[in-house]
């Protein structure tokens, strides 16, 4: 697999202040990766040089397809980052994902629309086209916020938190959604969050990102009981539960 | 007066009063509900009593410009100041926001007091605006004002909309989201500036906030709102030239009461709805 994102001894950081140092990893192409770390580790400083929104104080990130070209992003946010004044419905915030390919001064095509209702149709929200955003549940928000992403027709598709305020169930449907659209429709993913255990059960590699150290690896060699432990500085255990992990704070009763 | 009496009045006597304040309640309701939108009805406050301290200054041989010019001038130079002052993080954006007005307010107040040769009330008389005495030069500025912006925002409807609902998403896919903000913000303050002088800060700020509100609590589709809040931008400025005649009223109080007494029937009926 070919890598569509490179660190290479990448220094982050704002003004004179550093947030990562030095740190080197790629993304690969076909990869479904997770960041994960604790509010404040520099999780968004990560997420902002991926998307090419902050550049690095030293070192490289290099963000290629295996064309050579711009990476193309489709990028799921925070819900609560969007406006809820505005009763724009769910079809007009999905065609959003097709603006910058529309281009200035042109209107929506009706290849745009076909490819709106793609990708409403695949996250399975086409009888929700007509209500209004602001309306939906969490759940039905972040399939919007997808199908959107998706309409962009991207190459790697990032969630930042996901799940965050999520009832379980809506977690678990969002979750399945996106493990969906990496292994039928062969995206890349990156998703970003601080649920350790929404990470741990859906992707294969994984960043845990934290100032003084930042480790890149598969899921099973990262989140142990030793790592997290040291990395929250608190006792933290990691249980098998029928094929699942379980990650909790304190204790020591689990299989790390 | 008779009603037939005073339609005619405001018609013929007054024409550039009354297609004037319709533009201005027509623009001032549609950018109005961007401003909504975002969620910085006080930066609307601002700029209006920053574009009346410009008016002000003009009366000082210093700044000895036309009016508009130098309303023109303070509010495009604060609006760029404020881009780099909202977006640091030492200071509160409502708390610089505040501080802009309130320095807007007492620094015209100083102003007024040291301007030579002109009587307070007079300067007064020309911050605040006034509808009937609307020139035609100012009407053909506020005209050709009118015609830029609404092409500006019709031809960038889909970028003003998408930055306006997201713009975090919207920089990850090449959008420069800063440059768009700017753009609408020194539209804005063109906007607000020569509307300013042309009718007072009241029924500026009034129309940028009454009208879309009114038109969020109506309409249920994004382009509703923008139809609804342009209509009622249009057409309270009318009913309020015509009873502000009727009954002796200051013009511009009146069409914003107007416009305020369709915002009060809006949520009364949203509760009814309800």
């Amino acid at each position: 697999m070919q890598p569509l994102i490179q660190f290479r001894n990448a220094t982050l950081g704002y003004g004179p202040k550093i947030v990562l140092k030095d740190i080197s990893f790629s993304i690969l192409d076909g990869d479904f990766f997770g960041l994960v770390g604790p509010n404040g580790a520099g999780k968004t400083t990560l997420l902002r040089a991926i998307l090419g929104t902050l550049k690095p104080m030293s070192g490289e990130v290099i963000v290629r397809n295996n064309n050579g070209k711009p990476v193309r992003f489709g990028y799921v946010p925070q819900r609560d980052t969007v406006d809820y004044v505005m009763p724009y419905t769910v079809e007009e915030v999905v065609a959003m994902g097709r603006y910058r390919q529309v281009g200035l001064l042109k209107s929506v095509s009706q290849h745009d629309r076909r490819i709106v209702h793609e990708s409403l149709q695949h996250v399975d929200i086409s009888e929700l086209k007509h209500v209004a955003f602001k309306d939906l549940s969490g759940g039905q928000k972040q399939r919007t916020l997808i199908a959107r992403a998706l309409a962009s027709e991207p190459e790697v598709l990032i969630l930042d938190e996901p799940t965050n305020g999520m009832d379980l169930s809506s977690r678990l449907s969002i979750l399945q959604l996106v493990r969906h659209l990496h292994e039928h429709d062969k995206l890349t993913v990156l998703m970003v969050s601080h649920l350790l255990d929404d990470v741990a059960n859906y992707v294969k590699r994984i960043a845990l990102v934290e100032r003084s150290a930042f480790q890149v690896g598969d899921v099973d060699e990262i989140l142990t009981a030793e790592n997290l432990s040291a990395l929250y500085e608190m006792p933290v255990t990691v249980s098998n539960v029928g094929g699942a992990k379980i990650i909790r704070a304190g204790g020591d009763n689990g299989n790390a | 007066m008779e009603t037939h009496d005073i339609v005619l009045t405001v018609v013929r006597e007054f024409p550039y009063a009354l297609y004037g304040s319709m533009l201005v309640g027509t623009l001032c309701a549609f950018l109005g509900v961007y401003i909504v939108a975002k969620r910085v009805v006080f930066l609307g406050a601002v700029l209006t009593q920053v574009s009346v301290l410009g008016l002000a200054l003009t009366f000082l041989p210093v700044f000895a410009l036309p009016h508009t010019i130098g309303s023109l001038v303070v509010t495009i130079a604060s609006v760029i100041i404020l881009s780099t002052l909202l977006t640091g993080k030492h200071i509160p954006k409502d708390a610089v926001l505040g501080f802009v007005f309130v320095f807007s307010i007492a620094a015209r107040i100083l102003v007024m007091q040291k301007a030579p040769k002109v009587e307070a009330s007079e300067i007064e008389n020309l911050l605040r605006g006034d509808i009937l005495f609307v020139t035609p030069e100012l009407f053909y500025l506020m005209a050709g004002v009118f015609v830029v912006t609404m092409a500006v925002h019709l031809l960038f409807f889909k970028e003003f909309s998408y930055i306006s609902f997201d713009a975090e998403t919207a920089g990850t896919q090449g959008y420069n989201t800063g440059l768009w903000e700017m753009l609408f913000y020194i539209i804005a303050a063109v906007v607000i500036s020569v509307a300013t002088h042309m009718v007072g800060d009241v029924f500026v700020f009034g129309f940028l906030v009454v009208p879309p509100v009114a038109a969020m609590l109506i309409a249920k589709r994004v382009k509703w709102i923008f139809l609804t809040a342009v209509l009622l931008g249009m057409l309270s400025p009318i009913v309020g030239l015509f009873l502000a005649f009727k009954l002796d009223f200051p013009t511009s109080p009146t069409a914003v009461a107007v416009a305020s007494a369709v915002l009060g029937v809006a949520w009364l009926v949203r509760q009814v709805r309800a």
